[in-house]
């Protein structure tokens, strides 16, 4: 069977892999899979097809199956299109002591979708998401990949509106 | 003294009399006997009788081929062959009983998990040729649609004790 | 130095390193556990070995835990009960309480742990999860919401297989063992998951239903399908196989076993068994009974030994056969006064026979193999030929050995080889010159075969495998199929001998068949009796029988068309001749034209036999079964024809008397002759141009009972008849995959589909034996020219 030439990675993503491959032993190309997995799906529009997988997978010389374990049991990857914008919101006892519950409600509200949904004019993605690790600035959503602290339904409304 | 008493029993024909009795006793006490085939003594809920293979209420039938009452079989009574259906479920392809094997402990019933054999309360019937001993699925399952009533009465009467 | 802990009361002394679970195995100290797995890693995430160690604050699982000097481990105790009780309260949450219908049911780890540590009702009254099932191809049925996330098969496909296809998908509630991508298993080990699963998530497909494992009784027997002679278990119900599953023999196949010796029972129930005598009657086929057929047979025979010669009739016998059949075969043909008897239906080259040692035998055992330091296989698809054998190259492999694959093909093996050095099958002769040429100039050795050293030249990577043999102490060299069915096989197996003797190594043969061993020591061979003792007569070998064009042969268990090289010149000799009698389990449509006397003889699990594997093991068995129908053991079909033919010393009662014979003569005899002397020629044979057929037996192609298993059959390795060829040799004849070509051989042709891989070097072309569509070419190695229609 002919190798195909596959369309997806980059030279520019696997330069940016290469880097990565730098930092760890030789020997060890699968400890850059999940920065190889962050740069594939930056540059797929924010999620990973099974393709891109494979291909990561190829590159780094490790088996397929590697690669979606890696990428299904993150969060932070996408393995269905999203919209331009990712909003993960975290709903873990800090935030919801916190009143995550109201931010929740007002998400859902402003963009007229539940929780993994995406917005019709493929503007926003949904997503609940465990623990961001700033509890202490409860209530968090993430994004993007901008952290916005210490939410309210006022808040949220100017982030929204801010973004493009 | 006793043996002047002995001497009159035995004149007076006592020991004919006691007899005559409780002849007399049961002559003018309720009848047990019943008239066969018309009348017939009432069975309980739990009477082993014929086996039958039930059926659900929308018409599959419950025997998933797991194969415990043959395993459970004293008497190795039961031979069941299974395979997939084409759904791709698991049922038998072949499900007999050899009646002149069985010996109605009701193991059978005892151990299926799903209510699907079962021995129901008739008794009353017989083989005319020789093979007829030997009751395949289909008629199994005949024997549980014709009844499934009454079958589903016994098992709801016999529910409370279990 | 050795430390000592004590398990339940009792002590032990134990090679520090060891789990506790480990000792107490040994001991016969139950303790319960889902995930361990004697010849798996550890992955300790059941967590139902849990046991009270003193000193600890916590329980800790059995198979995770070295022993430490002084430590006081009890499994039994309340903590380690209360322990594992409440892990098997947590794995039956999800798990679905449905083993009515669950094939496991019976044979089920969960099962028989859930009766002694599960409670007998449930606190959990939330819903069960429930997951989709997974189709992993034509041998393996999923369900698995039963699963319980053991990982098991997924350390199964990393470590043994060395194939990564099932993992852990997801995390959390949300974890699923799959593959994520829907795929068929392709690794040729993949059913062995079947028997890790200690739940019902994975079964046997063709099995499924069909019976239940109390239903079974098991009977011990050995695989006729490679020279492994792996150990199973024959489950057998109401006189069918219904299933056959690994029997632990450490020496041999540990306690796994190739899929090819798992699924092939599902041939035996073939419409195409032959199971009745039958006779060809004024071209029409004819059911007799066994009387009449015997009786045709025999006088058939007297009829070409009167009007012919004895000599006159070729004896062709399958590697599968067993020690018994064989010995009879050979020696029923030889009490006739022919010496024309060979079973090397898949070689070519025969000249080297005198040569060959009394009977090939590994020169370390199968065991040994994983302790080698450096593996050289010359011609050898080993991961299809003897998926078993390559397991412990694998495992030498994985223990740091270097492993060099000499070949014509660059087959897809689950490791990569240390080298691979890639040449022309016409063109192996020459690499292995060239190495050995390295290595006697290293060794200052070079007055052996100087000419033909001289003759080649030594290129960068025969030096790197002569430097490779040359740092190694032992090398092992193994010859394969792809060497020793070649053309100049006999110059292979010299020049590999060479090569062993100028680097301290040793040669093995990876014989074809599961019997090849005991053919040989039978003297199943045109020039040597049983035990290797000369015959003076010339005889005929294989080859020559075909190109003799007898007017009689009696093959037994053979189907030229698929089975023997060369096997268009078969089919001629065949149809020529007169007289051709089969001793068979599988009717063909070829065999219906060639055929003259049909004789259905027991195939797999249906006769008792011996087997001689190849380290020289002898491995007897009993029959499992009643042979199909009318079919009658091959061995008592021989023996009858042997009194019918009023030939001496044919009255044997039970098997076990034919080889206790053959046992006495190998010790009255002359002693096991080891190979050689060797010749080698002046030159290298003259090469040919052009494309070049390369031959070889796909997995599941091997012999007639794997190719009636249609389980098999519908795997991704099952192959189908197409001519493979290498991008470039495509394209300078203008050919793209898919295409229909006539590949030609002298006034032979066939047409076939071209399929292009990478893996292919050179103007060499793949086209497998094993399938009635490439069988109409007469040589297995020949040049064939390739045009489009």
């Amino acid at each position: 069977m002919m190798t195909q030439s596959k369309p997806g990675l980059s030279a520019r993503a696997k330069a940016e892999i290469d880097e990565w491959l730098k930092k760890y032993p030789a020997d060890q190309r699968r400890s850059a899979v999940i920065p190889a997995l962050h740069i594939a799906q930056d540059e797929n529009g924010g999620w990973l097809t099974t393709e891109l997988m494979n291909e990561v997978g190829d590159y780094l010389q490790i088996p397929h199956v590697a690669v979606y374990e890696v990428a299904t049991f993150y969060s932070m990857y996408e393995l269905k299109p999203v919209g331009r914008h990712k909003i993960s919101v975290c709903t873990n006892i800090s935030c919801m002591l916190a009143d995550s519950d109201g931010i929740v409600r007002c998400l859902k509200d402003r963009l007229g979708i539940e929780f993994n949904e995406t917005t019709p004019d493929g503007k926003f993605t949904l997503k609940e998401v465990e623990c961001l690790g700033a509890c202490v600035t409860a209530p968090v959503m993430l994004v993007d990949k901008t952290y916005h602290e210490k939410l309210t339904p006022e808040k949220v409304d100017h982030i929204l509106s801010e973004l493009e | 003294m006793s043996q002047f008493l002995e001497k009159i029993k035995s004149f007076t024909l006592w020991e004919l009399l006691v007899g005559m009795k409780l002849t007399g006793r049961y002559l003018f006490s309720k009848k047990v006997t019943i008239q066969f085939p018309e009348e017939s003594t009432p069975t309980s809920p739990r009477f082993r009788g014929l086996h039958a293979l039930r059926r659900y209420p929308n018409g599959e039938e419950r025997c998933i081929a797991c194969k415990l009452c043959e395993a459970v079989c004293p008497a190795l009574a039961i031979t069941i062959e299974a395979a997939p259906r084409a759904d791709n479920s698991r049922r038998t392809t072949v499900y007999e009983i050899d009646l002149f094997k069985c010996i109605y402990c009701g193991f059978c019933e005892e151990s299926c998990p799903v209510d699907s054999i079962v021995e129901t309360t008739l008794k009353n019937y017989h083989f005319t040729q020789r093979g007829q001993n030997i009751m395949n699925k289909q008629e199994l399952l005949a024997i549980g649609d014709e009844f499934e009533q009454d079958i589903a009465r016994d098992k709801a009467d016999d529910a409370a004790f279990r | 130095m050795k430390i000592e802990i004590e398990i339940d009361g009792k002590s032990f002394e134990v090679e520090p390193g060891k789990m506790i679970i480990e000792v107490a195995d040994a001991a016969g100290i139950v303790i319960p556990r889902f995930c361990y797995h004697k010849k798996l890693s550890v992955a300790a995430n059941c967590r139902m070995c849990l046991v009270d160690v003193e000193k600890s604050r916590k329980p800790l699982p059995a198979c995770a835990t070295p022993v430490t000097p002084g430590m006081v481990v009890r499994t039994r105790s309340k903590l380690a009960l209360d322990a594992q009780k409440a892990v098997m309260e947590f794995l039956l949450i999800n798990h679905p309480l449905d083993c009515p219908i669950c094939d496991q049911g019976g044979q089920c780890e969960l099962q028989d742990i859930a009766l002694g540590y599960g409670s007998d009702n449930s606190r959990y009254d939330q819903g069960k999860r429930s997951v989709k099932d997974k189709n992993l191809g034509p041998l393996i049925e999923t369900e698995m919401t039963r699963c319980i996330h053991c990982t098991r098969c997924v350390r199964f496909g990393r470590e043994i297989a060395g194939i990564s296809e099932m993992g852990s998908i997801g995390r959390g509630e949300d974890t699923e063992i799959g593959t994520y991508v829907e795929k068929s298993l392709t690794s040729e080990l993949s059913a062995n998951i079947i028997d890790l699963c200690p739940v019902g998530a994975l079964t046997n497909k063709p099995f499924r239903y069909r019976a239940r494992a109390w239903e079974l009784t098991q009977h011990s027997g050995v695989s006729p399908h490679d020279c492994v002679g792996s150990n199973l278990h024959i489950h057998t119900r109401r006189n069918a196989v219904m299933r056959v599953v690994p029997k632990e023999n450490e020496g041999i196949n540990e306690t796994w076993i190739s899929d090819r010796d798992r699924f092939s029972c599902e041939g035996l129930s073939s419409p195409e068994r032959v199971t009745s005598p039958q006779l060809k009657r004024h071209g029409q086929w004819e059911t007799v009974d066994w009387q009449t057929a015997l009786q045709t047979v025999v006088e058939a025979l007297q009829d070409v030994t009167e009007h012919h010669s004895a000599d006159r009739i070729g004896g062709i016998i399958s590697p599968n056969a067993t020690v018994e059949e064989l010995f009879l075969f050979q020696k029923l043909l030889r009490g006739m006064g022919c010496h024309n008897i060979d079973h090397r239906i898949t070689q070519t080259d025969f000249h080297y026979q005198q040569a060959m040692p009394t009977y090939p035998k590994l020169p370390v055992s199968i065991a040994d193999i994983e302790q080698q330091e450096l593996i050289v296989v010359i011609g050898g698809n080993t991961q299809h030929e003897q998926p078993l054998i390559h397991h412990r190259i694998r495992k030498a492999w994985d223990n740091g050995a270097k492993v060099i694959m000499i070949n014509p093909v660059d087959f897809e093996f689950n490791f990569t080889p240390t080298q691979t050095l890639l040449v022309e099958n016409r063109r192996l002769p020459e690499a292995l010159t060239g190495v050995t040429r390295c290595l006697a100039e290293s060794q200052q050795d070079t007055e052996i075969a100087k000419d033909l050293l001289q003759s080649v030249a030594v290129t960068p990577a025969h030096r790197e495998v002569a430097d490779a043999l040359l740092s190694a102490k032992a090398p092992l060299i193994l010859l394969g199929a792809g060497a020793q069915n070649h053309p100049q096989a006999g110059l292979m197996y010299a020049l590999a001998e060479r090569m062993a003797q100028l680097s301290n190594g040793n040669v093995g043969l990876l014989t074809a068949g599961a019997n090849a061993a005991g053919a040989w020591l039978v003297g199943a061979v045109p020039h040597r009796g049983p035990t290797g003792l000369n015959v003076s007569k010339p005889a005929l070998d294989v080859q020559r029988m075909w190109e003799s064009e007898l007017p009689a042969y009696v093959l037994f268990n053979v189907e030229p068309e698929h089975d023997c090289a060369n096997s268009a010149k078969a089919l001629k000799a065949l149809s020529q001749a007169a007289l051709v009698i089969c001793l068979t389990s599988y009717k063909t449509p070829a065999m219906e034209q060639y055929a003259d006397i049909i004789l259905p003889i027991a195939s797999f699990a249906e006769t008792p036999g011996t087997f001689i594997n190849v380290e020289g093991r002898w491995q007897s068995f009993q029959a499992a079964v009643i042979p199909k129908g009318e079919s009658r053991p091959g061995w008592k079909v021989l023996r009858v024809l042997g009194n019918l033919l009023s030939l001496d010393g044919f009255n044997y009662v039970v098997n076990t008397e034919v080889t206790d014979e053959l046992r006495s003569l190998a010790t009255t005899n002359t002693p096991e002759q080891p190979a050689g002397p060797w010749r080698y020629p002046s030159h290298l044979p003259t090469v040919s141009e052009g494309v070049e057929r390369f031959c070889y037996w796909p997995i599941y192609r091997s012999d007639s009972v794997v190719r009636h298993s249609q389980p098999l059959q519908k795997t991704p390795l099952s192959e189908t008849p197409v001519v493979t060829m290498s991008p470039q040799l495509a394209q300078r004849l203008g050919l793209e995959a898919g295409t229909e070509v006539k590949v030609s051989q002298g006034g032979d042709a066939v047409v076939l589909q071209v399929c292009i891989s990478h893996r292919m070097v050179g103007d060499t072309v793949g086209i497998a034996a094993g399938f009635l569509e490439t069988a109409g070419l007469a040589e297995s190695f020949g040049t064939v020219k390739i045009e489009r229609i």
